[in-house]
């Protein structure tokens, strides 16, 4: 192993071990999990999609909505205390590279959102393997063919669900190594999140013809600049199994989120190189 | 051989507010610092003493002026493995032990796994943190935190320790303490750099000082060159010859004194130091 690499590693594993013992990580993780098991409660709500995609709906939610507050709120966080604790001053003045700081503070935000995606993933699949076993033996008794809940589906959502959180991170890494405040850094990091969800809208729009160049020019800048998180949700058709989903387009989500990853920390690296701590 | 650290007409400005005032933080700054002394760097709030640490240390870039550190660019991994630095009021992990801190710190200096251990016992105890390394760093009183910073700047046996404000807010029995460290330093031949404000203790354990004010340099050099006063004389009477001793005594038992000593008499650090400083603001 290279020095920088274990150095990264380092920084990495204080990262890790000081987000996992915040109060503001164990709350959401307790929350989400809550979310996820009281789904079972709430499936007389499935509103005619069956109990399997309601509760699979209400846990990929779940898993949504407090992986991106994780995402956003606990990197801005583990970068701006460095920063305002000035713990950094003492790391930087060490033979560590900037790169290495801000690669490694994403690796140890990255590993803390995969404790939470691998644990309400299995949650979320244990609740929906039980209650399939249920509904087939309903199902059986009155010939119907059931919908039935995929292992490996859900193995590929988690690891989807990650890639998507870990360009979530990505991005609010790069704006923390330009912003001045803690506050900055997460309203533009959620606002980037929302814009993630909704740039299929630029992404349809630039395929249509327009009379200005200028707002073509910055409708195809949008579906460059921002990642498209929607492509994320595609968990319906891996885990419910019915239509399931071709592999190729797996790996091309995947693909294009780790692109995503590569692109901001290489964006951040360069912009955190110039500021002066 | 060349300095410990050197820096050739440094300025630094900082822009303020969205129309780019410039704030001249240092100005045209010279320092050749000597390797194997302590060398103490002082000045009021604002002098621009931690702004020329960070350029040092490569954490902020210079407007203008070239900084080497043991004959190495500044700011190179190659410099900043043969340095070690403690900047003020240090905060660590709360979580980590002292232990836990010093050998996080040591992996990224580069020291060796297989040295690893030596090193970080090494380091705690001549901090005299041995018997709390095991203790979380948040149950640490403040002297504690300064010796475990201290512990962590030198634990990969740096060539140059830099130490911003080493006992602001410790009391008296550490301030004592982080004294005896800096000596230990400088016995085994390392050079050490110290920002202070207790300038009885810059006086007492430091070989050169380096008087900043308003980002320019007011003085510098040997402390016993500085702060002698060369003006006047104190006459130890039995180390003159006869005739000069007798021409003496007898001026002086005309007015009713006794000679007993000559030598050149010494003003204190702090004496120098407001005049230099507060002095010229008045001005």
């Amino acid at each position: 192993m290279t020095p920088s690499l274990q150095r990264t590693l380092w920084i990495s594993r204080v990262t890790f071990l000081e987000a996992v013992r915040q109060r503001f990580f164990a709350f959401l993780m307790v929350l989400g999990a809550a979310m996820v098991l009281s789904s079972v409660s709430f499936r007389v709500f499935d509103f005619g999609h069956g109990e399997l995609k309601f509760i699979a709906d209400f846990g990929f939610g779940g898993m949504f909505l407090f992986g991106s507050v994780l995402s956003v709120v606990m990197t801005a966080q583990l970068f701006f205390s460095e920063i305002d604790n000035k713990t950094a001053l003492t790391l930087l003045a060490k033979p560590l590279s900037r790169s290495e700081f801000l690669i490694g503070k994403f690796f140890g935000a990255w590993a803390v959102l995969g404790v939470f995606v691998v644990v309400l993933s299995g949650l979320l699949g244990g609740v929906m393997w039980a209650r399939e076993q249920e509904l087939v033996a309903m199902a059986e008794q009155a010939g119907k063919v059931p919908v039935t809940f995929s292992a490996s589906g859900m193995f590929q959502f988690a690891l989807l669900q990650w890639l998507r959180l870990g360009v979530v991170i990505t991005i609010v890494l790069t704006v923390s190594a330009l912003a001045r405040t803690f506050l900055f850094t997460v309203v533009v990091g959620s606002l980037a999140v929302v814009a993630g969800q909704l740039q299929w809208i630029a992404q349809d729009a630039v395929l249509k013809p327009t009379g200005s160049a200028l707002y073509g020019a910055f409708l195809w800048l949008s579906t460059r600049l921002l990642p498209n998180l929607q492509q994320f949700n595609i968990g319906d058709a891996l885990v419910l199994g019915a239509t399931g989903v071709p592999g190729e387009a797996v790996v091309e989500v995947a693909l294009s989120g780790l692109a995503y990853m590569v692109a901001y920390l290489f964006i951040g690296t360069l912009v955190f190189r110039r500021r002066e701590i | 051989m060349s300095s410990a650290i050197s820096v050739r007409r440094l300025t630094k400005d900082f822009q303020i507010g969205i129309r780019g005032l410039k704030l001249r933080a240092v100005d045209n700054l010279s320092l050749e610092i000597p390797r194997g002394q302590v060398y103490g760097l002082l000045g009021p709030n604002g002098c621009g003493k931690s702004t020329t640490l960070k350029v040092v240390l490569g954490l902020v870039t210079a407007t203008a002026g070239e900084i080497s550190i043991l004959g190495h660019p500044s700011a190179t991994a190659e410099a900043r493995s043969r340095t070690g630095f403690l900047p003020e009021a240090p905060y660590f992990h709360k979580f980590l032990s002292g232990r836990e801190l010093v050998t996080y710190c040591a992996r990224l200096s580069g020291v060796l796994p297989s040295d690893l251990t030596t090193a970080v016992e090494d380091a705690l105890g001549l901090a005299a943190m041995t018997d709390a390394a095991d203790r979380p760093i948040g149950t640490y009183s403040k002297g504690m935190l300064q010796r475990i910073g201290f512990a962590q700047a030198i634990v990969h046996d740096p060539e140059l320790v830099i130490l911003d404000e080493p006992t602001a807010g410790v009391d008296p029995v550490g301030s004592a303490a982080i004294g005896r460290m800096i000596h230990a330093m400088r016995d085994k031949g390392k050079t050490v750099v110290l920002c202070s404000h207790l300038l009885g203790q810059v006086e007492q354990v430091c070989d050169r000082v380096a008087i900043m004010d308003r980002g320019k340099l007011v003085l510098e050099g040997r402390v016993e060159d500085v702060l002698a006063r060369r003006d006047r004389h104190v006459m130890t009477i039995e180390a003159m010859t006869p005739a000069a001793r007798e021409a003496a005594e007898a001026a002086l038992a005309a007015h009713g004194a006794q000679v007993t000593s000559v030598t050149h008499p010494r003003r204190s650090l702090e004496d120098l130091f407001r005049e230099l400083v507060t002095g010229s603001r008045d001005a």
